[in-house]
């Protein structure tokens, strides 16, 4: 058993490591504040990828407008700290607020439907939210988008240098994929899972699925605003094309070519479906064809994902055999 | 007076366009009960081929129609064929009806969607391309003391000719009846000796055929074909199909009328940009209020 733990918390160990010692590093000798910019991207990517995970590959709610949300607290970001002066370490979880109180507004009258009802409700709220970006100029500035000076600044301290923010931004990203996974595999997950698998069942079962639902996408709005944030005020610049159809698809792309259900594979597809085709630049502007090849044969040819749900399980399940035996008279669960 | 009836042409032959679009989405949703998220992309193909047509050979404009009808037919076929087939491998009756495999052709059909239109955008970058000006259907006439676009005219003429042609067909020929009967019951069509798979392209062809139409006459009607047009009228022509119950031909038909008529009298009362919003109003109060279509027969859960 504490060999399991043990070899658990090395993953985890080798993996904060990696993401807070070596990247940095790296980054640091091949010095080149471009380089710092993709890894903030990869990271806010893969803190989305994360969030729709929750939706999509756990509950199993096929979500197309999930960068509105993103949009959503981008922009309360943007305008908190422009318009009204506040730090970053406010704008921040009111940005996620934000998102999580639309996404309660626009839950409350769609959560009932299922399937492709579900997916094309989403979608149109996807839109509106993202004309309504484009074309209320009076607020969010309209197609011109909004410029933030001195973005990232905690107790006075000036943290807008890219090495810094890169440490910025992988901080609340671990955290809240942290959060996320606590999530997805607690009781909680598996009352999200059971939606996935049968709806119909989960509700005869006395599982309150509409309300479900509703969490289920209130928190990973939540979680996309804070990526919104994160990329308004590591970037400096938003614009509501950053928040439109192609970006809910290519989130959405990564959790599936990733594997959905696998919070690993949504990690993995986002940071692929993210460098990739920065690798490629050198042939030309070549992302969104790549994200739709990449998508239609992950599809196609591994219909699980590079890492599926199952394989997952398994490995966190052997990974973590001790947690999840049975303990004496409370039956099986975690701790 | 006359600006009201100019608005209420406008939204007929823009309903008519959603028309045409909406009955592909019907048809296909009928016999595979799934939804073709890159029909969008084959509205926009229609209007390049018929753009390529155009320049290269100049010919009439109802040989550009035909040709483009054609080439549509094909791209209906070779959707088939990449993004669909692969996902029927399986053709017992639970995974005909399975989520799982409806949400596989789902995402597969968007991802044909991506490459379509970005390799369009690669290989004619995002902005408008020019139209030759003969072509275009913007010349305006008087009709009746009303001065309208001739535009107008010839969408709707040819939106009338193709929505006979298609009862026609669907009523009156054996390929219509295989269509009706793989829709209605696809298990009990190949028990009868239908051939479904057969069916399954032909549909998509018809279907397809319209669509590209469709994007044909819009791209000469506004003088504006680009390789992102086909999204916000593949969006609505989906929400006319949902609207009409999901599996209802003259329920969409007319769906996508209302829709395109309420936009256009939008545009007098808000601007422009926000035309959009009615349509997503109303999918989302459809799907709300109404979640068997406003012409739907009841049969599976919402």
């Amino acid at each position: 058993m504490s060999d399991n733990r043990f070899s658990a918390s090395l993953i985890v160990a080798v993996l904060l490591v990696l993401l807070f010692a070596i990247v940095p590093l790296i980054l640091g000798w091949l010095g080149r504040s471009y380089l710092y910019q993709v890894a903030n991207i990869a990271m806010i990517f893969a803190l989305l990828a994360a969030s729709l995970h929750l939706v999509t590959g756990v509950a199993g709610l096929l979500h197309l407008g999930h960068a509105a949300f993103y949009g959503i607290g981008a922009y309360t970001a943007a305008l908190l700290a422009t318009e009204a002066g506040w730090p970053f370490l406010a704008t921040l979880p009111t940005a996620g607020i934000a998102a999580a109180f639309f996404a309660v507004l626009v839950a409350l009258p769609t959560m009932r439907l299922v399937s492709i009802y579900f997916a094309v409700a989403t979608l149109a709220i996807g839109q509106m939210i993202y004309l309504v970006l484009l074309n209320w100029v009076e607020v969010t500035k309209g197609p011109n988008g909004i410029l933030l000076f001195g973005g990232l600044e905690i107790f006075g301290y000036d943290l807008s240098a890219p090495h810094l923010a890169y440490f910025v931004v992988a901080m609340v990203t671990a955290v809240s994929i942290w959060i996320i996974h606590r999530l997805s595999h607690s009781y909680y997950g598996n009352a999200l899972r059971s939606l996935r698998e049968d709806d119909q069942c989960a509700d005869a079962l006395g599982i309150d699925t509409v309300r479900l639902k509703i969490e289920a996408f209130t928190l990973s709005a939540f979680f996309a605003g804070i990526a919104g944030g994160l990329w308004a005020h590591t970037t400096g610049y938003i614009s509501p094309p950053d928040f439109n159809f192609a970006t809910s698809i290519l989130i959405l792309a990564m959790v599936v070519v990733g594997g959905l259900g696998s919070l690993p594979g949504a990690l993995v597809g986002a940071l692929l479906l993210i460098l990739l085709p920065e690798a490629l630049r050198v042939i030309g502007d070549i992302r969104n064809i790549t994200v739709g090849i990449v998508m239609f044969l992950a599809i196609l040819l591994l219909p699980k994902g590079i890492i599926g749900e199952v394989s997952a399980l398994d490995l966190v399940r052997r990974q973590l055999a001790g947690a999840w035996k049975r303990v004496d008279g409370q039956g099986i669960g975690w701790r | 007076m006359d600006y009201w009836l100019q608005q209420l042409t406008i939204g007929l032959s823009l309903g008519m366009i959603y028309a045409l679009m909406a009955i592909g989405f019907t048809l296909i949703f009928g016999v595979l009960n799934v939804v073709n998220f890159a029909h969008g992309e084959v509205y926009t193909i229609g209007a390049f081929v018929g753009l390529l047509v155009i320049t290269a050979f100049a010919p009439p404009l109802i040989a550009v129609v035909v040709l483009v009808m054609a080439a549509g037919a094909f791209v209906g076929f070779g959707l088939e064929r990449i993004a669909f087939k692969p996902f029927r491998r399986f053709t017992d009756e639970a995974s005909l009806k399975s989520r799982a495999m409806r949400e596989s052709t789902l995402m597969s059909s968007l991802a044909f969607s991506i490459v379509a239109r970005e390799g369009l955008e690669i290989a004619y970058g995002s902005q408008y391309q020019t139209v030759p000006l003969d072509y275009l259907i913007n010349q305006p006439v008087d009709l009746f003391g009303v001065t309208i676009v001739v535009g107008d005219i010839i969408i709707f003429a040819l939106a009338v000719v193709m929505l006979v042609g298609l009862q026609f067909l669907l009523t009156r020929t054996r390929v219509g009846l295989s269509i009706r009967a793989v829709s209605n019951n696809p298990l009990g069509a190949k028990y009868v000796g239908i051939n479904t798979d057969r069916t399954i392209i032909t549909t998509f062809a018809i279907g397809s055929m319209m669509g590209a139409a469709a994007g044909l006459l819009v791209g000469l009607y506004y003088g504006a074909i680009f390789p992102s047009m086909g999204f916000i009228p593949g969006i609505k022509a989906f929400v006319a199909m949902v609207m009409g119950g999901l599996s209802s031909i003259p329920g969409a038909v007319i769906c996508a009328i209302i829709l395109g008529l309420s936009e256009s009298l939008a545009t007098a009362f808000v601007p422009s940009v926000w035309a959009d919003m009615v349509a997503y109003g109303f999918l989302i109060l459809t799907l709300v209020f109404f979640p068997q279509g406003l012409f739907g027969t009841g049969r599976e859960r919402v």
